[in-house]
């Protein structure tokens, strides 16, 4: 049983009937996610796939058991859609648009924290199990990056993901679930709170952690990792060591501040808790080896 | 995007948040906006940068010619084109208030002190006892009993205190009004009269909303580069920098370890250009901009999902076509439909690289004149 979604995890889909939605969930469903239903307004009666589309949530989960909810509509729409799957009952949730307002992720993150819910995203390629199931948009056809295994990864970008997970896949080892957190500043889920996850997950050995400059994700899971909250071994790599304070390096979350938010203080505190860092893509094999043995 | 301080003003002005009396005037037009304010006045340059008092773009005049020796001055600084010529404020006493968000517990955080008009980082680190911190539930929204408790906090009382309760108020509805990651007035003036007043004024509205807020335009000023600008009209986000290798990339994260990598080789970088997600269809326009500057090498290089690596190959093999290109250009565009990017690419002459560590270290020797064997 893969953490956050496997193969009997029901899966809602919300804006099922969009390009990208379309397009993915066909890809979901190719891979063997079960999708349990679909949601777009005005479009009752439709179906993708054999995939039934409903009006709304509540509408198909009068029809159809849900585990979870994908969400693909676009960004001033994702509050409203996080609300309904809420509203709902589901309390795992996936969002992977880019943009979303900043009060708005807000209010979602506050709405997820009052009723225990996980809001993975946004600005994320969304969460994969290879060889099960994913919620998402990942080219998990790739065998060089999705190859099923025992290493965990989280992540804030996309684009550094495939580039870090064929590493780890380079390496001789495979990816038991990724997490794509997003670059946003305020993330439905930070990375410190789907370690409780990792540690509990039979299928994971190891915890891969793809960060970047700005904000205080990866310090957190040093402080973690030093409460005995995460006891797996645990690398990362972290972007932008040579980045200029003061310049926004592409996502909203990547920026070094009033001095805060730097890689060399992030690799501090990791190497302080024990965490083993890749200054460059290609060392997270080496990291890799010697934290789980010598495969070739 | 961050405002003006003028912009911020009439804002807050709007809010009845109360502001000093003032008028922008560009160079030619200073002698009336002060005849207009009266002496004596306060020049203060309109840019985006802080510590402008440190850097003698504030000015307090007392004579209508040294009002004009001033603002030609002052206006002779590269990037000074406007000026805000507000009246003089007799000040008794600075504050601090600002309001911003917390990413980790998702509250909005009022941030207060009586200690203002200073580095409030410093303040911060050396006696956070003089920092007052409330956070404000994001759907209960502030509540008088905490605007008053944060006054009172502040050590104010009577009428100050009174009238700084409902500032904050009023900040915190402009905040959310206005979709802003940050609202700040430092210093908040207690003047010699008693009146407290917006000594400056800090608003930065969060760039997803800005077509909600469409009375404030993007401008070359909010960049340090006329080519940052032009590249941002184009959603294409864009740094210039004085190296010899123009990254053009996909995806931030991606972008980012590529910058880091050409420094660890020795490399230098001309610009950080990022034609990831929305954009992977822009390579002309993407390459178009890297020739803006006269770097050496252009270095090409994705691991695209939805941004299809077939697509941005075809695209960098129409724009090295259209564009001829007077520089190498390095291409490992891996990624949805890699396969047919390989092909795409070695037809068309170009090298389809699949390490991107590999291709960094080409770049760096194209960069130094070393031809590749």
């Amino acid at each position: 049983m893969s953490l956050f979604a496997d193969t009997e995890t029901r899966v809602l889909v919300q804006g099922i009937t969009g390009k990208e939605g379309a397009f993915w969930s066909t890809h979901m469903i190719t891979m063997g996610t079960r999708v349990a239903a679909g949601v777009t307004p005005g479009k009752e009666g439709q179906n993708l796939e054999g995939v039934r589309v409903y009006h709304s949530v509540r509408n198909a989960l009068k029809e159809h058991e849900a585990d979870a909810s994908m969400i693909f509509v676009p960004p001033r729409f994702v509050k409203d859609a996080v609300f309904e799957a809420l509203d709902g009952g589901i309390r795992k949730i996936v969002t992977v648009a880019e943009g979303i307002p900043l009060h708005d992720a807000l209010e979602i993150r506050s709405a997820a924290r009052s009723c225990g819910a996980q809001v993975i995203g946004g600005n994320t390629s969304g969460v994969i199990s290879p060889g099960k199931a994913m919620m998402g948009m990942f080219p998990y056809w790739i065998k060089r990056v999705y190859t099923p295994g025992t290493v965990g990864i989280m992540t804030r970008s996309g684009s550094l993901t495939n580039e870090i997970t064929a590493m780890v896949v380079s390496a001789g080892f495979g990816v038991s679930t990724l997490i794509g957190v997003g670059g946003d500043t305020v993330p439905g889920t930070r990375f410190a709170e789907m370690l409780p996850s990792f540690e509990a997950d039979p299928e994971t050995e190891a915890v891969v952690i793809i960060g970047e400059l700005g904000g205080t994700m990866e310090e957190e899971v040093a402080e973690a990792i030093q409460d005995g909250i995460f006891t797996k071994p645990v690398a990362a790599f972290i972007g932008g060591r040579t980045a200029p304070e003061g310049k926004r390096m592409g996502h909203a979350g990547a920026i070094i501040t009033g001095g805060k938010g730097s890689v060399q203080g992030k690799v501090k505190a990791l190497e302080a808790a024990g965490v083993m860092t890749a200054d460059r893509p290609s060392r997270m094999k080496d990291c890799l080896r010697e934290m789980l043995g010598g495969t070739p | 995007m961050k405002l003006f301080e003028y912009q911020a003003k009439q804002v807050f002005s709007e809010a009845k948040i109360p502001v000093p009396r003032g008028i922008t005037a560009g160079p030619g037009e200073v002698t009336k906006a002060v005849g207009n304010i009266g002496l004596p006045c306060v020049l203060k340059a309109q840019v985006l940068q802080g510590g402008r008092g440190k850097a003698g773009l504030i000015s307090v005049v007392r004579t209508e010619e040294e009002a004009v020796s001033e603002a030609s001055r002052i206006c002779s600084v590269p990037g000074v084109n406007l000026l805000l010529v507000e009246e003089f404020l007799s000040i008794q006493e600075e504050l601090f208030v600002s309001v911003t968000c917390s990413p980790v517990t998702a509250e909005l955080v009022i941030l207060a002190s009586r200690y203002g008009g200073i580095d409030i980082e410093t303040l911060a680190e050396e006696s956070p006892e003089k920092l007052i911190r409330e956070p404000v539930d994001i759907f209960r929204g502030l509540q008088g009993f905490q605007a008053r408790h944060i006054a009172y906090a502040m050590g104010l009382e009577g009428q100050a205190a009174k009238q700084t309760a409902g500032i904050i108020q009023r900040l915190f509805s402009l905040y959310r009004e206005f979709d802003a990651e940050l609202a700040e007035i430092n210093p908040l003036c207690i003047t010699e009269s008693g009146e407290v007043t917006a000594g400056d004024a800090k608003l930065v509205i969060d760039d997803s909303c800005l077509d909600r807020h469409p009375q404030f335009t993007m401008r070359p000023e909010h960049f340090d580069d006329p080519t940052e600008y032009e590249a941002a009209l184009e959603g294409i986000p864009y740094l210039k920098f004085d190296g010899d290798i123009s990254l053009m990339c996909a995806g931030a994260g991606l972008t980012t370890a590529v910058f880091d990598l050409v420094h660890y080789q020795g490399g230098t970088v001309a610009n950080y250009l990022e034609f990831g997600g929305p954009n992977y269809r822009k390579a002309m326009k993407a390459m178009e901009l890297c020739l803006r500057n006269p770097s050496k090498v252009i270095l090409v290089v994705t691991f695209g999902t939805i941004a299809r690596a077939d697509v941005m190959a075809q695209g960098i093999v129409d724009a090295v076509r259209e564009l001829k290109p007077d520089r190498p250009v390095i291409t490992c565009i891996r990624g949805t439909h890699e396969e047919e990017a390989v092909e795409i690419l070695s037809q068309a002459g170009l090298e389809p690289l699949f390490d991107t560590e590999e291709a960094v270290r080409r770049a760096v020797a194209a960069a130094a004149g070393e031809v590749h064997v």
